[in-house]
């Protein structure tokens, strides 16, 4: 009855926190991500039996399933391991409290479990399962796979939780797991051990067999017993935190960037800053996953000559951290936004710096980008023009509407499902800075050709990078007009 | 050094901060005392430019803060922890504004001896966070952090509070000691009325936003500061 309590808390505390009002817009919006992800993943769960069987293999769209089931798992195990957040309840005021133990720790184990987030493949499962299971087998062998599928749900939410709480998210935890991934692949691939053989024959043999489900739920339980275990030895929450702040005190040094000055030292703060905070650490990790974004687009010839969508791609590739960090700058520092104001930075020093950072951005995802370059010269003209026009002009449009987030960001909570700090004004500054150049190449490319649309764009970023001293003037001027009103909302918590 | 010309500072129609005019000159200790509310870290944000007068100008060196750096290179200021950039190391943190200030390793080495013993061990060489530190030590970070570029002109908001009882002492001392030999200027608030008097030469009272006294610290100021806020 006390585990109800709390969940009641908890539910009390989303609903009392102050910006679940304000942000009424954004919340809105975010619900309706919600529904368009909802329906695409209905789609894919209705398709995926004829997708399967067109699939060039003996096997039929269950085993194709039930073999690539164990890469699912271990995939879904890395995303969660990077992205999940770890359930920050508040234990201090309720230890204090007449409450067993072992109810906390079950509160805490348990609650991932009854978040609706966790249940969002069944989407894609339970269409399949219906369509194709039901087809094949029988509706007892389609149920059974469901319950498998959710039971493996359980499975990852705890391991994921009980590694992260052991071993943390540095960067060797997450070095470590692409190497587990990468050896598996390999293997699979140089025909050495196929981990999809084996996985096919381990879950057709659960799924044909009444009794097969005990194997996942003991799985479950395991991991479950493993995080009991771990908050057997390390009840206190010293104990809880001391991983991270063990990794945190790795100090890097960028004594690289020391020769260029007062620029020098704030680009280092602010790549600090991206280091040292969980939010912007997984940030970074999720802008890593979104690289691979082109190779949905390059591969398919349906969009070879949709030049709009081509370039909305190449712009969103090269410039992925740019648009990633590039509206936040400003309230990214807001936890310190006094010291940086009183400190004797100048604010055109202070937006030199930002400048530089973000253009250090947009030459390093245009090198990483590079591999693309497999898919044609094409890709790479694209790509070139992207990037001079995120150089030229998006660079400064980011610097500029990054005076309209006022509000205090807290960037000691992991990203994924954080909207802390966002407003509407947040979704609305993409709209210019992706949408209209879109518009622009479409409409060139479709009068003219697609190498005007592209010389156009480039064009104007070179023009934007020539103007540069005038139009960081302009973003300073704008600056000092939003400064008050920047300090007096980081000033405030949410 | 200081001067306050018609400031006024209005929020949702109340004035929390009306100031007709206070001249502040070179290497005076000003000390500002008052109840919660009447109006001390207002005072100190707008001389700062961290927020706008709705009124009235601050003008250091005969230069008015607002919309200007040049005032930063001479001022150093702790109000709160928002003064400190909290996911660095304190190392990390006294080399930026060190290098904001052009400061040399020498000079920072320096720097590190003459707070040795403000500091007593436990803020150099911990490679901890200043996220990770207590709120007395993040305090005496973010004063030391203030007096990294010799400043001229040095702003703290309630220095002692939080700070352990040796600590509160030696920053008195510390204090006296920059007052009398580097003739800084210096703009202190206290809740505690006997170190402001110990450290201050010129006293003012506020009360909702209004100067209600202006003293010269003698031998009377503490008893007339006591009865004046007993209730």
């Amino acid at each position: 009855m006390i585990v109800f309590n709390l969940l009641l808390h908890e539910w009390k505390k989303s609903l009392r926190a102050q910006g679940f009002y304000k942000n009424l817009a954004v919340n809105i919006m975010l619900g309706f991500f919600a529904l368009y992800f909802a329906v695409i993943l209905l789609f894919l769960g209705f398709s995926l039996s004829e997708i399967l069987e067109k699939a060039d293999s003996k096997l039929n769209p269950l085993e194709l399933f039930n073999g690539a089931m164990l890469y699912i798992v271990l995939g879904f195990l890395t995303f969660r391991f990077l992205m999940q957040q770890l359930n920050t309840f508040q234990l201090p005021p309720y230890q204090v409290l007449p409450i067993k133990r072992a109810t906390l720790v079950n509160f805490l184990l348990l609650r991932p479990i009854v978040s609706p987030i966790n249940y969002f493949s069944l989407l894609v499962v339970v269409p399949f399962a219906l369509k194709s299971v039901v087809g094949y087998y029988s509706l007892t062998v389609a149920f059974r796979f469901i319950l498998i599928v959710i039971l493996i749900i359980w499975f990852n939410s705890q391991m994921a939780a009980f590694l992260k709480r052991k071993y943390g998210s540095g960067w060797i935890s997450f070095i470590v797991i692409f190497a587990i991934l990468g050896s598996f692949a390999a293997l699979e691939y140089f025909k050495i051990f196929s981990l999809f053989h084996f996985s096919n024959r381990l879950f057709m043999f659960a799924v044909m067999r009444p009794y097969g489900c005990i194997f996942p739920l003991l799985a479950a339980i395991g991991a479950y017993w493993l995080n009991r275990w771990f908050f057997a030895e390390n009840f206190y929450p010293e104990h809880f935190n001391k991983h991270i702040k063990h990794d945190n005190t790795v100090v890097t040094n960028f004594s690289f960037l020391n020769r260029f000055g007062i620029i020098g030292e704030i680009i280092t703060l602010e790549i600090k800053l991206i280091l040292r905070h969980k939010r912007t650490k997984s940030i970074l990790y999720m802008s890593v996953f979104f690289l691979f974004y082109g190779l949905i687009f390059y591969t398919k010839d349906v969009y070879m000559h949709n030049y709009g969508m081509l370039f909305f791609v190449a712009m969103f590739i090269t410039g992925l951290f740019m648009l990633m960090f590039g509206q936040w700058v400003i309230s990214w520092d807001s936890g310190h936004f006094d010291s940086l104001m009183t400190n004797n930075i100048p604010i055109r020093t202070y937006f030199n710096a930002n400048y530089y950072l973000l253009i250090g951005f947009n030459v390093l995802c245009f090198v990483l980008s590079t591999p693309y370059y497999y898919f044609g010269l094409r890709i790479f003209y694209l790509h070139l023009a992207a990037f001079i026009f995120n150089s030229g002009v998006n660079v400064y449009l980011l610097l500029f509407l990054a005076t309209y987030n006022n509000r205090r960001v807290d960037l000691s909570h992991s990203a994924a499902m954080n909207y802390q700090g966002t407003t509407y004004k947040s979704f609305l500054i993409i709209l210019p800075i992706m949408l209209l150049p879109m518009l622009l190449v479409w409409v060139l490319s479709t009068l003219f050709s697609i190498a005007t649309a592209l010389y156009s764009l480039a064009a104007l970023g070179l023009v934007g990078i020539a103007l540069r001293n005038q139009l960081i003037t302009i973003c300073v001027d704008q600056f000092n007009r939003r400064k008050y009103i920047l300090a007096e909302g980081f000033r405030q918590g949410e | 050094m200081i001067q306050v010309k018609n400031l006024q500072k209005v929020y949702n129609e109340v004035t929390v901060l009306d100031i007709p005019a206070l001249n502040i000159s070179n290497g005076e200790s000003f000390g500002l005392v008052g109840n919660n509310g009447a109006g001390k870290t207002t005072f100190f944000r707008l001389v700062l430019d961290l927020i706008q007068a709705s009124k009235g100008d601050v003008l250091v060196d005969s230069e008015p803060v607002a919309q200007n750096d040049n005032w930063k290179s001479m001022t150093g200021s702790f109000l709160d922890e928002g003064f400190l950039i909290d996911f660095l190391t304190p190392e990390e943190y006294f080399n930026f504004v060190g290098k904001l200030h052009h400061k040399s390793s020498d000079d920072m080495n320096l720097f590190f001896e003459s707070m040795k013993d403000f500091f007593n061990t436990e803020i150099l060489g911990t490679r901890k966070l200043i996220r990770d530190f207590s709120k007395g030590n993040q305090k005496k970070i973010g004063i030391a952090a203030a007096l990294i570029g010799n400043p001229r002109l040095l702003i703290l908001d309630e220095p002692f509070t939080a700070l352990d009882p040796s600590s509160q002492i030696r920053l008195k001392r510390f204090l006296n000691e920059l007052q009398s030999q580097m003739n800084i200027t210096m703009l202190i608030s206290s809740h505690d009325l006997n170190h402001i008097t110990e450290v201050c030469k010129r006293i003012v009272v506020l009360e909702k936003g209004i100067i209600v006294k202006d003293l010269h610290t003698d031998s009377d100021t503490l008893n007339e500061l006591q009865s004046y806020f007993a209730v």
